[in-house]
């Protein structure tokens, strides 16, 4: 097996910004503002499109949403499997505590539509100097934090006993 | 009915790319700040850095010439509009630092108070649990997207129980919410 390079998260990062803000630009994504990527909202909007074909009322979409699907998260599905079948990194991983990774997706997405973001959407809202994009931020970088204590609590943990 | 039908694919495109790309360099939003806290590994908080900045330049400069609008509700409809037509607001200062008011730009001046309201508490409590829960899963949703593509099961059923939560959410859930959005 050969060992192809990696691409720098930094480069990523800078490609993935100019597209996203490039992209709003382009082709008129809007209203709302920085919606280019959103895998929270983007899966809302796709779900609610189809959802309110049944009963249209309870589903609201965002306005960009009335003039297209919003397939980016199968999108980034279909990316990332081509991506790991040409470099050969497909390999199936059988599910461990499945339920418990349901369960988070779940939370994931309720709060992901109550405060309008994943966790890149809220990157780039806050990259674009909006203010409850900044402050979802701050609370991302410290929920991350938290987080990680708790993981190296529970690893001193086992690692002591 | 081109316009729908290329913007779809527009979105597709965005996403496969995206996809694609993450694949290759194994971001994630939140794993940066993770990792530097516990092994001091700077190069996937270097990605969101450089995420951001790029994000902030781009957007200062086609504010600039005029290429993009700002100051829009989330929805066209609903109360929700009310509650953010004062508040989705992308007049911070740093904007007007690379869009100066001669180039015509409609960045107003917003008081402070219409900002300070229970959607910005209510956007940092939703990004702490945000970060605690995508650490807890081992990435944030971008990261379980590329793992779920390249075989991992679990974050399949990630994946899976973010699509179920929608029609939960609208069908039970969102009254419980509506308090933030007052």
């Amino acid at each position: 097996m050969t060992r192809r390079k990696h691409l720098k998260p930094w480069i990523f990062g800078l490609i993935a910004g100019l597209l996203f803000v490039g992209a709003e630009a382009l082709f008129g994504i809007y209203p709302p503002s920085a919606y280019a990527f959103c895998l929270a909202c983007h899966v809302r909007d796709l779900m609610n499109t189809v959802l309110g074909l049944l009963d249209g009322a309870r589903f609201q979409t965002s306005m960009i949403a009335k003039r297209a699907l919003l397939l980016t998260s199968p999108g980034v599905l279909l990316g990332a499997f081509l991506a790991a079948r040409v470099f050969r990194e497909h390999r199936v991983l059988p599910a461990r505590r499945g339920w418990a990774y349901f369960l988070l997706g779940f939370a994931v997405m309720t709060v992901g539509i109550v405060i309008f973001g994943c966790p890149t959407r809220i990157a780039l809202r806050a990259g674009y100097g909006e203010v409850y994009g900044l402050s979802a931020l701050l609370g991302l970088g410290l929920g991350t934090a938290c987080g990680t204590l708790i993981l190296r609590l529970r690893f001193r943990r086992s690692t002591d006993g | 009915m081109a316009e729908p039908l290329l913007l779809s694919l527009v979105f597709l495109l965005i996403g496969a790319l995206i996809g694609f790309l993450a694949q290759r360099s194994r971001m994630c939003f939140v794993a940066g700040l993770r990792d530097y806290l516990l092994v001091r590994d700077t190069e996937l908080l270097l990605g969101l850095f450089s995420f951001l900045a790029t994000v902030w330049v781009a957007s200062s400069l086609l504010y600039a010439v005029g290429l993009l609008r700002q100051g829009m509700p989330e929805y066209g409809e609903l109360e929700l509009r009310r509650a953010l037509d004062g508040g989705v607001v992308f007049r911070l200062g740093w904007n007007r630092l690379l869009a100066p008011r001669a180039l015509g730009t409609a960045q107003e001046a917003v008081p402070v108070a219409a900002v300070l309201n229970r959607f910005l508490a209510a956007s940092a409590v939703g990004g702490w649990l945000l970060g605690l829960l995508s650490v807890a899963a081992g990435g944030c949703v971008l990261r379980q997207h590329v793992l779920c593509a390249q075989g991992n099961r679990n974050a399949l059923l990630f994946v899976l129980g973010f699509y179920a939560a929608v029609p939960v959410y609208y069908l039970a859930l969102s009254r419980l919410f509506s308090w933030v959005y007052q």
